[in-house]
């Protein structure tokens, strides 16, 4: 029946082929079965053929009606008219139009004769490069004549498999695929290729052609695999909803030795389970064969070292009980149709799907009998719903897989930490090398800054008395003095003088408190330590912008100087860095400072002029409200020269008051000093007040203890 | 060709749960003597090269399970089955009357197999059931050859084996000339097949 129903197909094709005139050219359909060439001049001929081909082809479209039918009372007819249609499509998609011409065409031959054949039909290319790769690798002393030739043999396997899959029934086509491999070996055994090659690597390249040529037609849906015209994917349905009946068998009514407490033994349960689960997922015959071994070598584990068949059996009913693999059914038929069955009948993996073979039908035709076990019994667990059974061997496999999983985690874990210590090791090494070039810099600065006072030094005596001589005489005797000590000295001299300084300052904020409202309070209070913080820097002695501002804030320095000493030390330390270039600064400074001075007084009267309405309103009266105290201040104030100017310090009159009752000496001094200054001119008297004031609304903006001491640094530094 | 054996058999070793299947095939695998390698897979499967009149034989030997509940199952262990070994106790004469179903079993599942009737555990007389003449009655009358074996005591399992290994080889042979004699209607068959093929 075969060969008949294979002839005239095959007729076809040497028709379609080759050019029938004889030369090497292939036919092309358009121009039935001609080449261009030979198209045209023998059209006589053509005609004949065309009688010819139509003759033959009746016998392929008596064989389709006949296999309609056989299908349509194996099955009911719908669902092998969906399965039909599905297969059609997919043959479209993968461009095999010949079978839907080959479907039609029972109508009408003569218009499709010419169509025949399917030019557009080729294996994908993958096949080949992946064919290619994998010979080169695992059979590299073969010539690769051999791999040409299993490549062509995967070729024409394929395409006769196909073309066949449509007019064969399925038993047929399996027999039609054994003979496809022993025609392979034969190859093998005469080829000279393979005259030294041990029967080992025959083996392998036989499994190799078998795995390539079967995984393509694996994912061609139904050719292969649970193919059109079987009852594979219903039973495999079935035999799913069974298992899932019968999940109250334990191993006790299968008499095998499992302790569902040991761990051990359920892992290897579990390994074995998820391997026959992975079945279905393999492609090809070959790859569901090893993994049915490598199931059944888990189960053979679980069994124990003396095992023998009687033991191996029902533990792999049990475990087959308990995977429930998807589409086992279908996969056992694949795999017995078309796996090479000289390998299924022998070998390892023969011998365990074999045995799952067994298992399955053992499962198939279960009854009460078969499980040593009391009719009655029997109904009543299979009436049961499915979800009540076998919820023990359920939770510890669940337990196994929760273990497995938190295994993973822990070796994710484990991953995890070692690249967290790998970090901390790098971050180590970061902290190591940051902290040795920190002291290195350091090391460095340090030697910059042992070696660059040196040059500082020199320089500053002779700025210094540069500036000097630029300014006025009196301004000598006042930074001679001041200089030539170490700023310590000063700091040294001034503590004693505090003391009794900063008492007055807090007792006039107690006495605005209770006078004043909130808000003036605490402007009050910030003008207060603002008044007394500008102070400070001004106080600083060495300091060259000391004598901007002594420049500019003639009237307050004197004050402030008493306050300063630690105000004085800490902006020493702030400013030790910067020093130096203070240093530089300050003779540029000194020089310019007249000029800043009448800037200060144009710029800042327009920003002083808004802002000192507000502050002054609340100095002003509670500055001479609060303590008739100033009073007695003022005159001795106004005992130094000019009463204008202290007459707006009573106005920030604490600051003033204290300066005049603590340092007098200095005080004297300063102001005879800044009387020589400012005496050039005396107008812009009113200016200098609202630079004092500047500094308040400075102090504001900022906070209190840095922005004073800041602030003063800064302006001179800007300017 | 480099091969390692001229011929593959597949023996099947059926009988009773608890006759010593197992063991049979234990010691008949365990047992190494020249010219023969071993390779343990499983104790249910095992493979063994033995070389009779020149010729290497590979013997792939399956155990099956005997259970009551599983006969109807093993149908499929038939496949391919060049010899099949029916074990009986002899100190169980229950395994001994199970010894004729097995042979239908095996008549319903191969046309044509080599079959050897095998008494294991002959190795403690007075626990003895089944006795010689009975068992030898019986199997000359099934036109099989008796075996009464030991496994324990290592007492004539390898004779056992070597003669149905001989007698799988001899059919063997017997079958390759038989398709001498009629290769010529074959190679008409092939021709013409081949023909078709060039076809394609």
């Amino acid at each position: 029946m075969i060969f008949a129903s294979k002839m005239p197909s095959l007729r076809i094709d040497q028709s379609d082929l080759k050019c029938k005139n004889g030369c090497d050219y292939f036919g092309n359909p358009q121009w039935q079965g001609y080449c261009s060439k030979c198209h045209r001049e023998l059209l006589q001929r053509q005609r004949r053929a065309e009688k010819a081909s139509s003759a033959t082809l009746p016998k392929p479209e008596q064989k389709k009606p006949e296999r309609g039918i056989k299908l349509a009372s194996h099955s009911s007819f719908s669902k092998f008219e969906e399965k039909r249609l599905r297969q059609s499509e997919t043959l479209k998609k993968a461009n095999l139009l010949k079978f839907s011409v080959f479907k039609k065409s029972s109508t009408d031959e003569h218009d499709h004769t010419p169509e025949r054949k399917p030019p557009e039909f080729k294996i994908p290319a993958l096949i080949n490069e992946g064919m290619k790769r994998e010979f080169r690798v695992r059979f590299t002393n073969l010539p690769p004549q051999v791999d040409r030739d299993a490549r062509v043999f995967v070729h024409s396997f394929i395409m006769d498999v196909i073309k066949c899959s449509n007019v064969m029934t399925v038993d047929e086509l399996s027999e039609r695929v054994q003979r496809h491999y022993q025609h392979f070996m034969k190859y093998m055994d005469t080829s000279p290729h393979f005259a030294n090659a041990e029967s080992e690597i025959k083996e392998l390249l036989i499994d190799f052609v078998e795995k390539h040529a079967m995984t393509y037609l694996h994912d061609l849906p139904g050719v292969v695999f649970s193919p059109i015209g079987t009852e594979d994917e219903r039973l495999d349905r079935a035999m799913s909803e069974r298992i899932q009946q019968l999940s109250w068998v334990g191993e006790k009514h299968l008499e095998c030795k499992l302790d569902r407490t040991d761990s051990a033994c359920s892992q290897l349960l579990y390994k074995a389970i998820s391997e026959l689960l992975a079945v279905d997922g393999a492609a090809g015959p070959g790859g569901k064969l090893s993994r049915v071994r490598r199931a059944c070598r888990h189960v053979l584990a679980l069994c124990g070292a003396s095992a023998s068949a009687d033991d191996l059996l029902p533990a792999l009913i049990f475990t087959v009980l308990k995977a429930n693999p998807p589409r086992l059914v279908s996969n056992i038929n694949f795999v017995t149709r078309f796996c090479n069955a000289q390998r299924l009948m022998t070998g390892e993996g023969g011998y365990y799907f074999t045995n799952l073979c067994c298992a399955v039908s053992f499962i198939e035709n279960l009854t009460a009998e078969s499980l040593n076990m009391d009719k009655k019994e029997f109904d009543c667990y299979m009436a049961m719903p499915a979800s009540i059974g076998g919820s023990t061997w359920a939770a510890a496999l669940s337990l196994c897989g929760a273990a497995r999983e938190a295994a993973e985690q822990r070796a994710a874990a484990r991953a995890l930490l070692a690249d967290v210590a790998t970090l901390r090791a790098e971050a180590d090494l970061l902290a190591a090398n940051a902290d040795s070039f920190e002291k290195e810099i350091a090391f460095k600065v340090n030697d910059v800054l042992a070696n660059t006072p040196l040059e500082i030094k020199p320089r500053r005596e002779p700025l210094r008395l540069s500036s000097l001589r630029n300014s006025s005489i009196p301004l000598i005797d006042l930074e001679t003095p001041v200089d030539t000590p170490a700023p310590m000295k000063p700091s040294e001299d001034i503590p004693q003088i505090k003391l009794p300084e900063i008492m007055p300052v807090e007792e006039p904020v107690t006495v605005t408190f209770d006078r004043t409202t909130d808000e003036k309070i605490t402007q009050n209070i910030i003008d207060f330590q603002s008044l007394e913080k500008p102070s400070p820097p001004k106080s600083p002695q060495n300091q060259p912008w000391e004598l901007k501002q002594t420049g500019s804030f003639e009237l307050l320095t004197p004050s402030p100087l008493g306050f300063t000493p630690f105000d004085s030390r800490s902006i020493d330390e702030l400013m030790t860095p910067d020093d130096f270039g203070s240093d530089h600064l300050a003779p540029g400074l000194s020089n310019i400072n007249y000029d800043i001075d009448l800037s200060d007084f144009s710029g800042d009267n327009s920003l002083a002029e808004d802002t000192p309405k507000e502050p002054k309103d609340p100095f002003s009266p509670d500055g001479i409200k609060k303590e008739p105290v100033f009073d007695p201040f003022q005159p001795q104030t106004s005992q130094s020269s000019y009463k204008n100017v202290l007459e707006k310090f009573d106005e920030f009159s604490l600051i003033d008051s204290k300066s005049n009752e603590t340092s007098e000496a200095f005080e004297v001094v300063h102001r005879t000093q800044d009387s020589c200054t400012p005496a050039a001119a005396e107008e812009p008297g009113d200016p200098f007040s609202p630079v004092q004031k500047e500094a308040s609304i400075l102090d504001d903006s900022g906070s209190p203890t840095s922005a004073c001491l800041l602030p003063s640094p800064l302006q001179p530094q800007t300017r | 060709m480099a091969r390692e054996f001229d011929h593959l058999f597949k023996l099947l070793i059926i009988g009773d749960s608890g006759v010593g299947k197992s063991c049979l095939l234990l010691r008949f695998a365990d047992n190494t003597f020249s010219g023969s390698y071993i390779t343990t897979i499983g104790v249910d499967f095992k493979i063994r090269t033995l070389e009779i009149n020149g010729e290497r034989v590979k013997l792939q030997i399956w155990d099956t399970a005997g259970q009551e509940r599983f006969r109807t199952i093993t149908s499929t262990y038939y496949r391919g089955t060049h010899g099949v070994i029916v074990v009986y106790d002899v100190t169980n004469g229950e395994s001994f009357a199970n010894v004729k179903r097995w042979l239908h079993e095996i008549e319903q599942n191969c046309d044509v197999v080599n079959k050897v009737l095998v008494g294991n555990k002959n190795d403690c007389p007075s626990r003895k059931v089944v006795v010689t003449e009975d068992a030898q009655r019986f199997a000359s009358q099934m036109n099989i050859p008796l075996f009464e074996t030991s496994a324990k005591e290592n007492i004539n399992v390898e004779e056992m084996f070597l003669t149905i290994t001989k007698m799988v080889l001899r059919s063997k042979l017997e079958m390759k000339e038989r398709q001498n004699v009629t290769a010529n209607d074959t190679v008409n068959l092939k021709r013409s097949h081949k023909t078709k093929k060039k076809c394609c």
